[in-house]
């Protein structure tokens, strides 16, 4: 095997792999940035936009893939706002002691809440959504799929309608209002209970459109989520707690980390388990000597 | 003040009495197993009510801190011939002192780090046990012989009962304590706390590796008794399991999160025909707890009977 080829094949792997990592990623951080809560349900976020994909796509059928992608958000859209009216609501009001630890503890119970939900519904069996589109791109001796790259493509243009709308539309404006201080935002006429809903809603549809892109490449499970949700943290931590370019960043950078890292292991199951023992790590160190990560605000 | 101490002798005394009963009456050795679990969960939702329902600290690592403590005891005996209950100390040692190496790192954390913190070392540790197979068997489990040469329960059901109300006696004495003051203290407010004069260095880290050591406890009694352990007990739902039944019980409640550990072990097992159903509701009933009635709901039964909180 060409060394020099299998490492370019690795970071081209890794790059786009990375893109689907920094779009879920940025759903956690624009929810921490507004909201100033970490979802623990992100990964179940993830898992139910796959999971709505393929129930439009292969279950009732007749339906091409990019719609279920569209259905997933959707879906998450009204479930996210759903749940922050009824859940997250009070704590934004100031109603509830302990604001941390119930964020943790209502994100958290619906996470275990959606992965059995959908266990006793769908059973334990993995299911897969029909490609985006047959056949791949060849590089030498490799090749990339086409659902890959439409994949990341996709998340790609996901991310930049994203930014566009926070930096020019009235909406995004009043999210970064409100992100910065809430209390001056109000004053001026912005109702910061709106946007965190808003905020709460868009950032759940992020990670179910990310699980809705992926749903063509890996099966989705019920507890498919659970290491996508922990990569998300690692991301949103490295790339800076409510830090947008940081998450992007951050997605880009463990996607590397991870293919190039399991390159360095010869053997190879061993390569693919310890593939997120690295973002671990670095998650470890940033937390312990820059726990503002590299865009982050210093606390 | 002397009606509350003779109201928490009748419920302690009461439910050590009954405890150390049951198995006249139940004889079944599948339903005594379901009991010893249940203590074994009520110990458990005792750890983590320790650990933030007092001290304020939110970790995931209560069931890695468990397995290691397990794999450390199994490991020793399957590699060297050291007697069975020298295992089991180094056991409960090792997970104490990583306990105490986590309670360090962590000392700066606020709010929800710690519980990302202890998310990842807990997924970490349970990847290497799933990798490193050579040693640890990997997801086939790894075999630890059991505390009795019996099969019967009996013998097991009683071990756990000792080790929960001894585990309890002493989180409560050190919770009803100056330390559980201190705990309290910081739980509130740890700059008021520290202006005080609380060293809050000091009491986080005693409070990390007071709940280390009984998850270490719990840790061995879990590996000798089912005599298989394998990571995938580690998942981080068997720790949504254990703060969800702390959280139901009554987390700022020792004694009502224990009781909330025993029962919902209890119910889960007995209504095993539903499948994952039963865990649907669980994380239902979590959610509606946490929203509206974050005591717990065993707590306020335990003020009124009592007349006093814990």
């Amino acid at each position: 095997m060409h060394g020099l080829e299998y490492l370019f094949m690795q970071a081209a792997n890794g790059l786009v792999i990375g893109c689907l990592y920094a779009l879920m990623a940025l759903g956690l951080t624009l929810i921490f940035s507004v909201l100033k809560v970490i979802n623990f349900a992100h990964g179940e976020f993830y898992m139910i936009g796959g999971y709505m994909s393929y129930f439009l796509v292969t279950v009732i059928g007749g339906v091409n893939p990019f719609v279920g992608v569209i259905f997933g958000m959707v879906v998450l859209l009204v479930l996210g706002s759903t749940f922050d009216y009824l859940f997250l609501r009070p704590m934004h009001r100031g109603d509830v002691d302990r604001p941390d630890e119930y964020a943790i503890l209502v994100t958290f119970g619906l996470s275990f809440f959606l992965q059995n939900l959908v266990l006793a519904v769908a059973g334990p069996f993995p299911h897969r959504t029909p490609s985006f589109m047959e056949g791949g791109v060849r590089v030498g001796t490799f090749m990339i799929s086409a659902d890959r790259l439409i994949a990341a493509g996709l998340a790609l243009v996901l991310m930049f309608a994203l930014l566009m709308f926070i930096k020019l539309s009235w909406t995004g404006m009043a999210m970064r209002a409100v992100s910065q201080d809430r209390d001056a935002a109000s004053v001026t006429g912005i109702n910061p209970l709106r946007m965190a809903n808003f905020t709460f809603a868009l950032g759940a549809a992020l990670a179910g459109a990310s699980g809705a892109l992926i749903a063509p490449i890996f099966s989705v499970v019920p507890d498919v989520g659970v290491l996508p949700s922990l990569r998300s943290f690692i991301i949103v931590v490295l790339g800076g707690m409510g830090s947008i370019k940081g998450a992007i960043l951050g997605g880009i950078i463990i996607g590397l980390v991870e293919s190039l890292g399991a390159a360095f292991v010869p053997d190879i199951s061993r390569a693919l388990a310890y593939r997120s023992l690295y973002g671990l790590m670095i998650f470890v160190l940033v937390l312990l000597f820059r726990p503002r990560g590299l865009f982050g605000e210093a606390q | 003040m002397k009606h509350i101490q003779i109201r928490k002798y009748i419920l302690f005394g009461g439910g050590i009495l009954i405890g150390a009963l049951i198995p006249l009456v139940v004889t079944s050795s599948y339903w005594l197993h379901v009991f010893a679990m249940a203590y074994f969960y009520g110990l458990l939702a005792a750890t983590w009510s320790f650990l933030d329902g007092y001290a304020g600290q939110f970790s995931f690592g209560n069931i890695a801190l468990l397995l290691i403590a397990g794999y450390t005891s199994a490991l020793l005996a399957k590699f060297t011939g050291l007697p069975f209950f020298l295992n089991l100390i180094i056991g409960v040692i090792a997970s104490t002192l990583i306990g105490l190496i986590i309670g360090l790192l962590c000392l700066r954390f606020k709010g929800a780090y710690l519980a990302l913190f202890t998310i990842a070392f807990a997924e970490g540790f349970r990847i290497i046990i799933n990798t490193e197979h050579q040693i640890t068997r990997g997801p086939a489990g790894l075999h630890a012989d059991g505390f009795f040469e019996t099969t019967s329960q009996v013998p097991y059901y009683y071990l756990i009962f000792i080790i929960l109300v001894i585990s309890i006696f002493i989180m409560y004495r050190i919770l009803k304590s100056r330390w559980g003051l201190f705990f309290m203290a910081i739980r509130e407010d740890d700059e008021v706390a520290s202006a005080l004069g609380v060293n809050i260095v000091r009491y986080k880290v005693i409070a990390f590796v007071v709940t280390s050591a009984f998850c270490g406890v719990a840790g061995v009694f879990y590996t000798h008794f089912n005599q298989m352990l394998t990571p995938n007990f580690g998942e981080i739902a068997t720790m949504g399991l254990v703060i969800g039944m702390a959280i139901i019980g009554g987390v700022e409640n020792l004694i009502a999160a224990t009781i909330g550990g025993i029962l919902l072990e209890f119910g889960l097992e007995s209504l095993r025909e539903l499948g994952a159903w039963r865990m649907v509701a669980f994380g239902a009933i979590l959610m509606i707890v946490v929203r509206f009635a974050r005591n717990g709901l065993i707590a306020p039964l335990y003020r009124k009977f009592i007349g006093e909180e814990v």
